[in-house]
């Protein structure tokens, strides 16, 4: 080829120079990039700005080919001119439409992998401070929970169901090309609730998220790919005029239930709690229970919060620059009082042509987000859990205006007011590029890309609090620094001779993680006016640091013959420190084939009113290296002092054979367009089989040892996924569209060395044969409507029930079918949006009412499911008998796994957009306005307060327990969107 | 490998550029050569970004390699009696809870288990001090190992280090034997596994099947011994001396060890040397003990500062001073240690009028940092008074119990006659004067009250509790090495 080219200046002299220029039909303006080429020879060139070329033909004769994606190919015969425009109509008749890809972009025509667009107008004016959350219910196959109602909290996303167990499965996000830390890495800790590094991005700049499911999509992102990847594209200039925007909304946002809603009253616990007692022939503990008081915790903790948000950009750019830059404000007030999220960020993406055939350009995100946080969830420091435990017989105050105290739970007042936990987080990710066009379709890009995040959190608990109570204030600070630097080069080379297309590139890429944490604590203040350690007497600090790096070759071909048969190959190898010393690299394969039937004579005679259809398949094989924590493959002993005396004691076995978790997997899939592409449905169906699955293989404890993580189990995902996308009506004024998905995930654990329960109470069991997030319990079969008292299964037939064998799984956190369904009306300038999310078939653990419905063994306040005790025989009911045997401290009873299925309406907008004669009197040139709720129905059985609350996300073996959680808000607002 | 990728894409877009482009293009080639040198500066940093070495630890081959490395394993070792897990809290409220002194009242159900007899093989509490003794042995085992090949470290030295290795391994196997098998002639025939080597791989050898209840004592002893004879008398400070360990500590603990084994004389011989040693007095002034540290009744007290609290405070005080309030006196025991207004010992009580109840004030210091006392001089006199009385020396019997009672200000037992009842005010003496150390339960077991005396035991918060299965005098294998372990059998009252 290059010596082609060559050949081609040499022989110039005897040649024609043609030149001219591409233009768009639709716009006029100049294409640049397109791929102009002599037919019948290699001979060809790119337009560059404006669309210009220049390239030399023969004397006489010749056909000039132009191809440019998502515009149809034009042929035009040269004849004797030298100069020639040519116009490239848009490519209608397919409706390309261009997906990106790793590493690439491709047309989804051709795309023969499992691929999921969501795109910026979906998720456009939605109050959620995390961007992975904007994707519930959006796109089929991808589950997501938020964790609780907490602002900036941590949400639970799992592409395909999970395909780890010790490691993460949250999957891998890449922000314009860099893959991006997204762990939680809060370093105080409040509860089961994280944090979401993805709420750093602001969800206005985003231009699409593509979620790639399938081995044949993700096998370029190699050991990293298996849990998924989610590419977020931020917007970018291009050459047009410049345009100013501004929006900006406005919400209250509210809880739907609080904790009060869901606990008895002061004189019914006194009530209850002396009926507990005569049951068990005591004394009543309440005289006079009529006069008890009733204090309702939650009212003076709980606010109308109000959410408010403001996005400026500026895009645009001519031949030479393209330019996008934006600013953002979120202002997030939590639900509880004090909570609060705020982000400020700015993002700068430019894109310069300086010169021919090379391009420059560069993406920045800088982003400062403050948490006030709350402690919550399950801690028994927390403000709801106060609210849940403490006895509705109880003051506020004491006489002597200190806060009430009770067992361990800290005052839900005191929790609000008297608690400062804040984390200010400063992140930049920011990248590089340039990319030349070495030949015809021959690009070579490099970029260096970092992204960093500072965070900074303080924490002071003053004497008024159980936490510094006992040590006169109690002060934390932290500092942590996520430093990950990535250097890519990937050469592309884009290339084909009629009907035979080629996309080959091959990369590399580099990568090195560096995380540092500084802890400081102090204790023994002055008074509450000192919050910062300096002035603690007592004061304490440790330091450590962790680091990680992975270096990888990778490579894909796409061939297409004819946009009819297509086949995808993609190679990826990668190396990495945390690997053993005898498992350095691992390869990751996929291969894909496709076709388009659509494309065949025979089809198109027999199926007219079919406008697409195409069969695809793939298989492949990624991995997953995030269950291997930095150094785990060493044998390692860490600092364990005794008072002054420094020491060391073992941490972890070596196993040098350490790798990571391998996922292979099937997929088949069909996309249809029917009624000239009104009616679209895509329907697929996937095998992911994980084995060499990174597990803390128990030990027995006589080592010394808990777990050593080998490659030891397997598990696998079945599903399938159809999404419905659907223009019901389009005449005159009014259009109507709507889009539907479904997907079932079915897990299952098929290899595992040994059964292991999690969490406190083993109330999760990790079995082969059972799906992950499988609670395990004692199976309440009913309540003896004689006596009152609680029956169990018997679940090894031996007659009796033994608590301490008959217990079993009784369900699993996993839906069975979820998605969403969205409907998109537009009359005149009116449009009308309302999307519902539902998950069908997931049960919930209700564990407030392990702890609420306690019949009197506990202090702490009832639940109102209390109520439904038996009491008079021939009562029938699930809540036994109040005596200490039957809520005795063993029992893990089944009743409180409820059926956690709900359709929520999460979603409803009604907009108005200018007339336009209007609004360009005053220089605008477009200008919406809306209303809009979020979270504003919810239909479900389950009795807590959410049916999609994790109260343990800091666990991730564990899912679906509401413990003492936030509900998600209800959200009303309003807003607008303007532009110049 | 990397780096040489690199290198050729870098090379191809070079000698590309050359041949194909003209004059025009050549400051062109310009942008390639450096994009192509930027590529290559960052690509030589390939094989770096594979090496990463861990900051926090240290590999475990360079663990114990010196003088240093061997005393941070010794610091190690006791930081495991430390944990929350075992001495810091645990081991003395799963015998504490378990007996009629103290009682779960809070959240934490896993000591109302234990409390209420239904203990689960389950029970977290209890699958922590399995795990956290057997850490403890493992420590051991490795300095065990490692010490004797160490060059340039003194006899003596070397002798220190291996001694307290041996004794904080006794201490672990008897604690274990005590807990998880019983006690020989009262309950149980199986002690637990006996590991002795340290664990550097997954093979065969770690799953060990449990040694007899005889062959598990049998090793208590032969350690001790073993750490009575490498052991120096003292270390280099009185500090060190009381919370490391020297032959004193392992004569008290062999004081101790032979009544569970009932060999009296063997008591008397080592608790004689104990009393003898000038270093151990009975503290004057009872609170004294806990208001400081390291008095001279300490013969084993485990050191906490600020940087290294322990637990068990927070455990016992109500919320409102900063505590979780979960356990409490037993009312009725709070009775019983204040029913003879003499005694300072009934004085070491708080009340929580919250839940209406006792709580110990033993563990009493703002920050945690109470010390933990394993063997106290007191214990030492109790341990001869019962050899003494099972040998039928009343008068000295008496005599040691005297000792501590007069320490209290209770008044003296003199007009006791049989050594059944002798017995049985010894008995009753260490049920008050080592409450909430973590002894009754064991005390009750060993000495075959449990049955009889844990009845009808009142509670605060449910009906009253009764131990019926004798077989519940041990705690179950925890679940997990169950799992885990083939070769181990469950004791029977939780198979």
């Amino acid at each position: 080829m290059l010596f082609c080219c060559a050949l081609a200046l040499h022989a110039a002299a005897q040649n024609r120079t043609i030149t001219g220029k591409v233009i768009s039909q639709e716009d006029g303006s100049g294409l640049i990039g397109v791929s102009v080429i002599l037919k019948g020879t290699t001979t060809g060139v790119s337009s560059g700005p404006n669309g210009a070329f220049q390239l030399n033909a023969p004397p006489q004769g010749g056909t000039l080919v132009f191809r440019y994606i998502g515009f149809q190919t034009l042929e035009l015969e040269i004849g004797n001119k030298t100069v020639i425009e040519a116009t490239l109509a848009p490519d209608q008749k397919q409706l390309k439409e261009i997906v990106i890809t790793g590493y690439g972009e491709q047309d989804r025509k051709t795309l023969t992998s499992a691929q999921t667009s969501v795109s910026s107008k979906d998720i456009e004016n939605i109050p959620t401070a995390s961007s992975e959350q904007l994707l519930q219910g959006r796109a089929a196959g991808v589950q997501v929970n938020a964790n609780s109602g907490t602002p900036g909290g941590g949400i639970f996303v799992r592409v395909r169901g999970t395909s780890s167990i010790n490691g993460s499965s949250d999957p891998l996000y890449v922000v314009d090309g860099i893959p991006i830390q997204s762990n939680d890495i809060s370093g105080i800790g409040v509860g089961g609730g994280t944090t979401s590094p993805i709420a750093d991005i602001n969800p206005a700049d985003i231009e699409s998220m593509e979620i790639l499911k399938d081995a044949s999509a993700t096998a370029i992102y190699g050991a990293r790919a298996a849990n998924g990847v989610v590419l977020i594209t931020t917007k970018r200039g291009g050459n047009r005029k410049a345009k100013i925007s501004f929006g900006s909304y406005v919400g209250l946002q509210n809880a739907p239930i609080t904790p009060n809603d869901l606990v008895v009253d002061g004189p019914t616990y006194e009530r209850l709690m002396n009926e507990a007692r005569a049951n068990n022939g005591q004394q009543p503990k309440f005289a006079n229970p009529d006069g008890a008081l009733n204090t309702n915790w939650s009212d003076p903790i709980f606010r109308t919060g109000i959410v408010q948000n403001y996005d400026l950009s500026v895009s645009g750019g001519n031949e030479k620059v393209h330019y996008m830059v934006s600013a953002n404000h979120f202002d997030q007030e939590g639900i509880l009082k004090t909570s609060n999220f705020l982000r400020n960020n700015g993002r700068v993406n430019l894109d310069f042509y300086p010169v021919d055939k090379l391009k420059v350009g560069t993406s920045v995100l800088f982003s400062r987000n403050t948490r006030q946080r709350l402690r919550n969830d399950d801690n028994i420091s927390g403000v709801v859990p106060g609210a849940f435990a403490i006895p509705t017989n109880l003051p506020f105050y004491q006489p002597d205006g200190s806060y009430t105290k009770f067992s361990i739970f800290e005052n839900p007042l005191a929790a609000v007011n008297e608690t400062d936990i804040s984390m200010e987080t400063s992140r930049f990710l920011g990248s590089i590029y340039g990319e030349y066009e070495i030949l015809q379709g021959l690009r070579l890009r490099s970029s260096f890309s970092l992204d960093y995040s500072g965070v900074q959190e303080d924490l002071y608990d003053n004497t008024l609090l159980n936490n510094g109570a006992g040590r006169n204030g109690f002060g934390q600070s932290v500092v942590t620094k996520d430093d990950n630097w990535i250097q890519e080069n990937v050469l592309s080379y884009q290339f084909g001779q009629q009907d035979h297309a080629f996309n080959v590139l091959v990369g590399t890429t580099l990568q090195e993680s560096i995380f540092d944490r500084t802890i400081a604590t102090g204790e023994q203040f002055p008074s509450n006016e000192f919050r910062k350690i300096i002035s603690a007497a007592v004061q304490r600090a440790s330091s450590e640091s962790t680091s990680w790096g992975i270096a990888s070759l990778f490579s894909r071909v796409n061939y297409d013959y004819k946009n009819k048969y297509i086949a995808t190959v993609n190679v990826r190898r990668d190396a990495s420190s945390r690997f053993g010393r005898d498992n350095r690299w691992g390869t990751f394969p996929s291969v894909a084939l496709g076709w388009v039937l659509t494309e065949e004579a025979f089809f198109k005679d027999a199926a007219p009113f079919v406008s697409n259809f195409k069969i695809r398949g793939s298989y492949g094989i990624t991995g997953n290296q995030s269950g291997i924590t930095n150094f785990q493959s060493l044998g390692l002993w860490q600092g364990a002092a005794y008072a002054d005396l420094p020491g060391i004691s073992p941490v972890q076995l070596a196993n040098p054979n350490l790798k990571w978790e391998t996922t292979a997997q099937t997929n088949l899939g069909i996309d249809m367009g029917f009624l000239q592409g009104k009616l679209n449905v895509t329907a697929d169906y996937y095998i992911k089989k994980t084995s060499d699955l990174l597990l803390a293989v128990p030990l027995p404890r006589t080592t010394g040892f808990n777990t050593i993580v080998q490659n030891y189990g397997a598990l696998e995902n079945k599903g399938f996924e159809l999404a419905i996308d659907a223009q019901v009506l389009n005449k005159g004024d009014f259009s109507w569209n709507t889009n539907f998905n479904i997907a079932r995930n079915v897990n299952k654990i098929t290899k595992l060395a040994a059964p292991f329960n999690v969490y406190n109470r083993d109330i999760f069991r990790y079995q082969e044969g059972f799906p992950l997030y499988s609670f395990y319990f004692h199976e309440q079969i009913g309540v003896n409507k004689e006596t009152g008292n609680i029956m169990f299964a018997d679940v090894n037939g031996d007659g009796v029930f033994d608590p301490n064998v008959d217990r079993k799984i009784v369900g699993d956190a996993n839906p069975d079918f979820f998605g969403g369904f969205t409907n998109t009306a537009k009359y005149k300038a009116f449009d009308l949006m309302f999307f519902f999310q539902y998950s069908y078939g997931n049960d919930q653990l209700n564990w407030n009412r392990f702890f609420g419905e306690h019949g009197g063994t506990r202090d702490f306040n009832f639940m109102n499911s209390q109520l439904d005790r038996w009491q008079n025989p021939g009562d029938d009911t699930m809540v036994p008998r109040m005596t200490a045997a039957n809520y005795a401290g063993n029992l893990r009873p089944s009743r409180f796994l409820e059926d956690g299925s709900y359709l929520r309406l999460k979603n409803i907008s009604l907009g108005y957009t200018l007339p336009s004669e209007a609004i360009s009197k005053i220089g605008l040139s477009s200008a919406r306005i809306y209303v809009s709720g979020q979270n504003v129905l919810t239909f479900t059985n389950y009795t807590g307060a959410d049916p999609e609350l994790t109260g343990t996300a800091s666990n991730r073996l564990t899912q679906g327990i509401e413990f003492y959680s936030l509900p998600q808000p209800k959200v009303f607002m309003g807003g607008f969107n303007i532009s110049f | 490998m990397q780096t040489y990728i690199n290198r050729a894409l870098a090379g191809k877009s070079l000698s590309g550029s050359k041949r194909t482009f003209t004059s025009r293009t050549n400051h062109l080639s310009k942008y390639m050569v450096y994009l192509g040198l930027a590529g290559l500066l960052i690509s030589g940093s390939a094989c770096d970004v594979l090496e990463h070495e861990p900051q926090a630890e240290v590999s475990e081959d360079m663990a114990i390699s010196n003088l240093k490395g061997a005393q941070a394993a010794l610091a190690g070792m006791y930081d495991q009696l430390q944990s929350g897990e075992y001495y810091g809290r645990n081991f003395q409220i799963m015998s504490d809870v378990s007996s009629d002194q103290a009682q779960s009242i809070g959240s934490w159900d896993f000591y109302r288990e234990m409390d209420t007899y239904l203990l689960d093989k389950g029970n977290i509490e209890n699958g922590n001090l399995w795990t956290r003794a057997y850490r403890a042995v493992n420590i051991a085992n490795n300095i065990l190992d490692q010490v004797p090949k160490l060059t340039e470290v003194t006899e003596d030295q070397k002798n220190s280090i291996l001694g307290q290795a041996y004794f904080v391994r006794a201490l672990a196997y008897f604690d274990l034997t005590r807990m998880y098998g019983g006690v020989p002639g009262v309950v149980g025939t199986l002690g637990v596994p006996i590991v002795t080597t340290p664990s550097r791989k997954v093979d065969a050898s770690i799953f060990p099947s449990r040694a007899t209840l005889q062959a598990s004592y049998d090793h208590v002893e032969s350690d001790l011994l073993k750490s009575l004879e490498l052991l120096p008398e003292a270390h280099a400070s009185d500090v060190l001396t009381r919370s490391q360990a020297v032959k004193s500590t392992s004569r008290a603990l062999l004081s101790r060890f032979y009544l569970y084994v009932n060999k009296p004389e063997r008591v008397i011989e080592f608790a004689n040397q104990v009393i003898a040693n000038p270093r151990y007095m009975l503290v004057s002034n009872f609170p004294n003990i806990y208001a400081s540290k390291f008095t001279s009744e300490s013969v084993f007290e485990l050191n906490f500062n600020n940087a290294d609290p322990s637990g068990i405070r927070t455990w016992y005080f109500p919320s409102t001073l900063g505590g979780r309030g979960d356990i409490a006196a037993h009312t009725g025991f709070y009775e019983k240690a204040t029913a003879d207004p003499k005694d300072i010992r009934g004085t070491m009580f708080g009340y929580n009028p919250g839940p209406k109840v006792y709580y110990p004030t033993k563990y009493q210091k703002a920050g945690n940092i109470d010390n933990i006392h394993i063997i106290r001089i007191a214990e030492v006199y109790l341990n001869r008074a019962e050899a003494r009385a099972k040998t039928g020396d009343i008068p000295g019997a008496l005599s040691d119990l005297n000792m501590v009672r007069s320490r209290a200000g209770a008044t003296p037992i003199t007009n006791l006659s049989g050594s059944q009842a002798v017995l049985e005010a010894i008995w009753n003496e260490r049920n008050l004067e080592l409450a909430f150390e973590g002894h009754s339960f064991f005390d009750l077991v060993r000495t075959g009250q449990a049955l009889k005396s844990l009845v009808a035991v009142s509670r605060t918060n449910g009906p009253p509790v009764t131990l019926q299965d004798r077989n519940r005098q041990v705690f179950p294998i925890p679940t997990f090495d169950i799992d885990a372990n083939p070769n181990l059998v469950q004791n029977e009252a939780y198979k």
